[in-house]
């Protein structure tokens, strides 16, 4: 069991409009996230004394210079580096400042304006660029395509357990006002959609988007004295790089800390309401359900079989429609998820509540390098 | 005339690799501490952190550990080639290699474990990268 989180609460999120073009720079989304978050806990930006930022397209922005652009002074910042693990690192070490008096009130966000092109061409890690690149490898659908087909070679999972668990999302986005698709997805749709990088169709991949996700984290002392459903943090972790020598692997951590975050949060994952999930690809979902303990190796698409995904049923997953429904805002993708935990737990979301919600956990991926992303991280929320 | 093909950034580490390939050689790196050989280029040895290496040839032999049929490539210098297969190799000396694949095979091919060698294709002037053929 590792150390609590006491003393710091979840007090607010927002969400901007998801768009697939924006004239806005990305520097005024990631302000109107916040201003949406601070107002959901009864904040203002002059309560602020800490921000995290993960932004692909901030440059030459960057996390103190958004503190400039948004007339804060802070004592406490963070500028994530893991892609979509980061935004869940940030409020895990956010929340280490705010238990030891560095911060008070602390905005955690990230953003992103991308569409189909630009992502295709975003300056990238040597991994990719260099030992992957020149080699026509397809970017991301790439990486993902290979690591699905070796999957579903080693565990038999098939295109049919992938789809079941697209398809819940979708019919969980078609009660998510602010979902990108939202139009039904059928499996004969699902199996037969435009091969992208087989064996990876359309609706396997997640369509690049504009927008921002935020949250507020505070001291026990600024929460007590808020209106608003106060949640705590319960446990949490993060690794990097594993393991380091199999890229194959079908891990990237989530396995090594889950015990300590299980244990610290006092629960496990059958007392989940909803579980929230890094959906870049379904075979990564796959791969954090068994890393996190919902399902053994391999045994996730047994999982998905016997569970009802959608939000009205035994395991909700990506109760907003994940990134494969709502779009994915480059590095908000890691968000997208924190966003949709915290407004379940808070009960305010609407068509798409999870009745009665007390408890979830939602999970990050991120920082994609030579086939395989290099970052894991997890956090288990609960109503205070 | 289509753009050209996206190339490595060159550096001190990397240019020894780069340069075997153009002279039709495949060489890794081969740390001196653990004999354990290390691809892509590296600053140290990622198996035990060692700073010293040596560039050694290797045999060119590997198997597929997985691959995939690129529809959509991520430049446009590719979509004339499109679609076409993409590997992932695990050399003979135990690093794993992406490249293509030159041999013409069906779409629909389960290429898993099959046996390859390198090959060199002129990818821009001057430049050569592996590819694999099946052995």
């Amino acid at each position: 069991m590792g150390p609590g989180y006491e003393g710091v609460f979840v007090v607010g999120a927002g969400q901007t409009a998801y768009e697939k073009r924006t004239e806005k720079p990305v520097q005024r989304l990631i302000w109107e996230a916040a201003d949406l978050a601070l107002r959901s806990a009864g904040l203002g930006f002059r309560d602020v004394n800490g921000l995290g930022i993960t932004c692909f397209t901030l440059g030459p922005d960057n996390v103190t210079t958004m503190t400039e652009h948004m007339g804060l002074t802070c004592r406490w910042l963070c500028q994530g580096l893991y892609g979509g693990a980061s935004g869940i690192s940030a409020m895990l070490q956010a929340a280490r400042a705010i238990q030891h008096g560095d911060a008070d009130v602390v905005v955690v966000l990230a953003a992103d304006a991308f569409d189909v092109s630009s992502h295709m061409s975003m300056n990238r890690n040597p991994g990719q660029h260099d030992y992957m690149g020149p080699w026509g490898y397809g970017a991301a659908n790439g990486v993902f395509a290979m690591q699905t087909r070796l999957y579903m070679q080693e565990f038999g999972a098939t295109r049919e357990d992938f789809g079941r668990l697209c398809i819940a999302q979708r019919e969980n986005a078609m009660l998510n006002p602010n979902a990108l698709l939202r139009t039904p997805l059928t499996m004969e749709a699902y199996l037969n959609a435009k091969p992208i990088a087989d064996p990876l169709r359309l609706f396997d991949c997640v369509l690049p988007c504009c927008g921002a996700d935020a949250v507020v984290l505070a001291s026990e002392k600024v929460a007590r004295g808020l209106d608003v459903p106060l949640l705590r943090i319960l446990g949490g972790g993060e690794m990097h790089n594993y393991p380091a020598d199999d890229i194959y692997g079908f891990s990237a951590g989530w396995e090594m800390f889950r015990d300590r975050m299980w244990s610290t949060a006092g629960c496990g994952p059958r007392e989940m309401d909803l579980v929230q999930l890094y959906d870049d690809y379904p075979v990564m979902e796959f791969v954090q359900l068994e890393g996190m303990g919902f399902a053994p190796r391999g045994g996730a698409g047994k999982l998905i079989r016997d569970n009802d995904c959608t939000v009205r049923g035994t395991l909700p997953i990506n109760t907003g429609g994940g990134q494969l429904s709502a779009g994915q805002c480059g590095a908000s993708g890691g968000m997208i998820g924190v966003y949709e935990l915290v407004t379940q737990l808070r009960h305010e979301a609407g068509e798409r509540q999870v009745a009665g919600a007390q408890r979830g956990v939602v999970s990050g991926y991120g920082q994609v390098s030579y086939g395989r992303g290099l970052s894991a991280s997890a956090c288990v929320l609960g109503r205070a | 005339m289509n753009a050209m093909k996206p190339m490595p950034r060159l550096t001190a580490i990397n240019r020894p690799f780069f340069a075997a390939c153009d002279a039709g050689e495949l060489k890794l790196q081969r740390c001196l501490a653990c004999h354990k050989h290390i691809y892509f280029p590296r600053i140290c040895c990622p198996h035990c952190s060692g700073g010293d290496l040596e560039w050694v040839p290797i045999s060119g032999r590997g198997t597929i550990r997985t691959h995939t049929l690129v529809r959509r490539p991520q430049h446009e210098s590719f979509f004339p080639e499109a679609p076409y297969t993409v590997l992932a190799v695990t050399l003979e000396e135990g690093p794993l290699m992406y490249s293509r694949l030159t041999t013409p095979v069906a779409e629909d091919a389960n290429l898993i474990g099959r046996a390859v060698r390198v090959v060199f294709s002129e990818e821009a002037p001057g430049r050569r990268l592996p590819f694999f053929e099946l052995a």
